[in-house]
């Protein structure tokens, strides 16, 4: 049996792999709750919030707190383009056959993609952890970075904001009637057309910050959009698509699966994480927490 | 006017026996130029082009010029191979040099064995591209092999005041061939080293603290890692985070090129400095009048003040082929094989020599511990030493 300080060390590094996944599949389930669109295209906006974040830090140069100005600065750029792209390109996804649609936002996350390897090259690109960040300390025996305990206390201020500005806000109740009927929400004299808008741009928002800051714990490169949005499908697949807590919860099993999956099958821990997608999908085809489609 | 229409007639009957005089030696070239593995794969290309360049502005060889196709082949062995043949057969190329993954090169193999086509390999590693059974007349690699690598690192490693040593590589061919090469060989050369652990993550894994815990609980004294290219990058940045180098006193190896110019300048500061890695080549070495030269003109021809470690690789094929073509005075792929077995090349890094029973050079890489120099804003591998796998290939 591994002792206490290794499975708590290897809870937490779980769990800051579940929160930066929630934060990009929070944004895919959202356009997907909403919109009714799988946007594969997410996943590019989520390396181009790497890159953006990138290429703020070489414009800001290092020094403290230029980390966060950048990581905020890439997410409202992507949130700038996802408007621009809902706007121009997804208006026109809207009720049409699912197959279009995702070969639609396939084919526009390798564009983008190509895109970026136009601007940033192939070479990989680094960004340094925030100096503010940067250190480490030990809890029971385990060795904790500042900057993971810092992401795995953001992912639930995140679904706790989501949360409160769904259900509390005018806006979160627009948001939630689009959900369930776009035409009687239209009726009643909500501009729907600029409500879509809004919610795209707050999923690209999302996106983009995930990529942020997950560039200072990984290799900013092209095809990083390919494995994220993987990641982010299996887990609104198991918490269920368009379910807010439905996706924490999924990007919490997820982590913890793959954690401690590779102590008990240390060649086939994304084996595992499969198997517990597939089982969701026989017995729940809705996912945990999600609801049946009408 | 019969006078003119003769001496038009004599031109245009002429004009194809002048151009099958001038016409080029055609080089196909299936290389990863999208995706994560372009990283190499163009820089490769591009040193590839480079010297075909210089070729041509001295005459080419054999009076003729080379001309060098690149097609992409995006990492994937049915592409590299889809690619390999439309070069043979649309674009009648006379020789392949290219692939770069462990996938690609021994697909492309089978292709060039086919068409009895000379291919010389510059960067696949796997044992099994040159083994016995896949041998066959017109494959070669300028690449060091998976063994070779395996063992350079097992040679440095030897000499660490360490037992306990743990391994972590992709769960792939390169992964585990060049983890095992590593074991083998060290427990030869030093009987008392014990593997306290092995970690495998799937190959491009990007979140290696799962990992990273379970092997530190074991407590190693040394770590051999083959986690290559962009992905040490991700590796690393978690590992330091983790405070995994000051654990084992940076008693830590990176084979699969992770103390690369690139690599390091990539990472800057972040770079776990102190670390032992290889490179195929880089620019601050110049250990040799021919290595300085080489790189300044690369150099100025990428515009870049610190040019790629890779592109050597892709210019090494090219010489290996084209010193071949002069041996055999000829560019007919039966006669240029022969010509390759038992050649030497002054290359860039060195002389280097195709064996005649595998096929295989003579490359070994560039070893060295990595330290902060005061000349570049990243780190360096100080003293870098070039370590020969003559005696350690079989």
């Amino acid at each position: 049996m591994p002792d206490a300080s290794f499975v708590f060390a290897q809870s937490l590094s779980g769990l800051t792999a579940a929160m930066f996944l929630f934060l990009i599949a929070s944004g895919l389930s959202l356009i997907f709750g909403v919109l009714r669109v799988l946007n594969f295209a997410h996943g590019t906006f989520y390396m181009l919030g790497a890159y953006l974040a990138y290429q703020s830090m070489l414009w800001l140069g290092p020094g403290p707190g230029r980390f966060w100005l950048a990581a905020l600065g890439a997410a409202l750029g992507i949130a700038l383009l996802g408007g621009v792209v809902e706007r121009v390109l997804f208006r026109h996804l809207y009720g049409k056959e699912e197959l279009y649609q995702l070969l639609f936002t396939y084919a526009l996350g390798l564009i983008l993609s190509d895109a970026a390897k136009i601007f940033w090259g192939t070479q990989q690109k680094s960004v340094s952890r925030p100096p503010e960040l940067s250190g480490s300390f030990t809890l029971f025996g385990a060795t904790i970075p500042q900057y993971n305990l810092f992401i795995i206390m953001l992912g639930p201020a995140i679904a706790l904001a989501f949360w409160f500005v769904l259900q509390r806000t005018r806006a979160g109740r627009f948001i939630r009637a689009a959900a369930l009927d776009r035409e009687t929400l239209g009726a009643l004299g909500v501009n729907v057309d600029r409500l879509y808008t809004g919610v795209f741009m707050l999923a690209s928002f999302l996106g983009g910050l995930g990529g942020a800051l997950i560039s200072p714990m990984r290799a900013t490169t092209p095809g990083m959009d390919t494995e994220v949005i993987v990641e982010a499908f299996v887990v609104v697949v198991i918490g269920g698509l368009g379910s807010l807590w439905g996706t924490f919860l999924g990007a919490v099993v997820y982590g913890q699966v793959l954690s401690f999956g590779i102590l008990f099958f240390p060649r086939f821990s994304i084996f595992a994480v499969f198997a517990l997608m597939a089982a969701v999908l026989i017995i729940r085809p809705w996912g945990l927490l999600g609801r049946p489609l009408r | 006017m019969l006078h003119v229409f003769t001496l038009f007639l004599a031109v245009v009957l002429a004009l194809p026996l002048v151009a099958e005089a001038q016409k080029p030696i055609k080089v196909g070239m299936p290389m990863p130029l999208s995706g994560p593995p372009a990283l190499f794969g163009e820089p490769a290309s591009k040193g590839a082009q480079m010297f075909v360049e210089e070729l041509n502005a001295k005459g080419g060889v054999l009076g003729r010029k080379v001309e060098l196709l690149v097609r992409d082949s995006k990492a994937d062995a049915n592409e590299a191979v889809r690619v390999a043949r439309e070069l043979i057969l649309k674009e009648n190329v006379d020789f392949l040099v290219g692939t770069l993954t462990s996938a690609e090169g021994p697909a492309v193999s089978v292709v060039a064995k086919e068409n009895k086509i000379v291919f010389i390999a510059p960067i696949p590693k796997t044992d099994q591209l040159t083994a016995p059974d896949k041998l066959h007349p017109y494959v070669f690699r300028v690449a060091a092999t998976t063994t070779m690598e395996g063992r350079s690192a097992a040679e440095i490693v030897a000499k660490w005041p360490v037992t306990k040593v743990a391994t972590i590589s992709f769960d792939y061919a390169y992964g585990q061939d060049v983890t095992k090469a590593f074991i083998e060989h060290l427990k030869k050369i030093k009987p008392s080293v014990e593997i306290v652990d092995q970690q495998w993550p799937k190959l491009g894994e990007q979140d290696y603290n799962p990992f990273i815990n379970a092997q530190m609980a074991k407590k190693p004294e040394a770590i051999f890692s083959s986690i290559w290219g962009g992905f040490f990058v991700t590796y690393s940045k978690q590992a330091k985070a983790l405070g995994v180098f000051d654990a084992i006193k940076y008693n830590f190896i990176g084979v699969g090129e992770a103390a690369t110019p690139e690599t390091t300048k990539s990472m800057g500061a972040d770079y776990p400095v102190g670390i032992w890695g290889n490179s195929y080549d880089a620019f601050y070495w110049g250990e040799t009048a021919a290595h300085r030269d080489y790189t300044a003109r690369l150099s100025k021809y990428l515009k870049d003040e610190y040019p790629s470690s890779w592109a050597v690789q892709g210019y090494i094929g090219m010489q290996f082929l084209t010193e071949a073509i002069k041996k055999a005075n000829s560019a007919d792929s039966d006669k240029v094989a022969k010509a390759l077995l038992g050649l030497t090349v002054e290359t860039p890094v060195g002389p280097l020599t195709i064996r005649e029973k595998d096929h295989q050079a003579n490359r070994g890489q560039l070893y060295g511990k990595t330290v902060k120099d005061p000349k570049y804003p990243f780190a360096i591998m100080k003293p870098v030493t070039y370590v020969d796998p003559s005696k350690f290939m079989d």
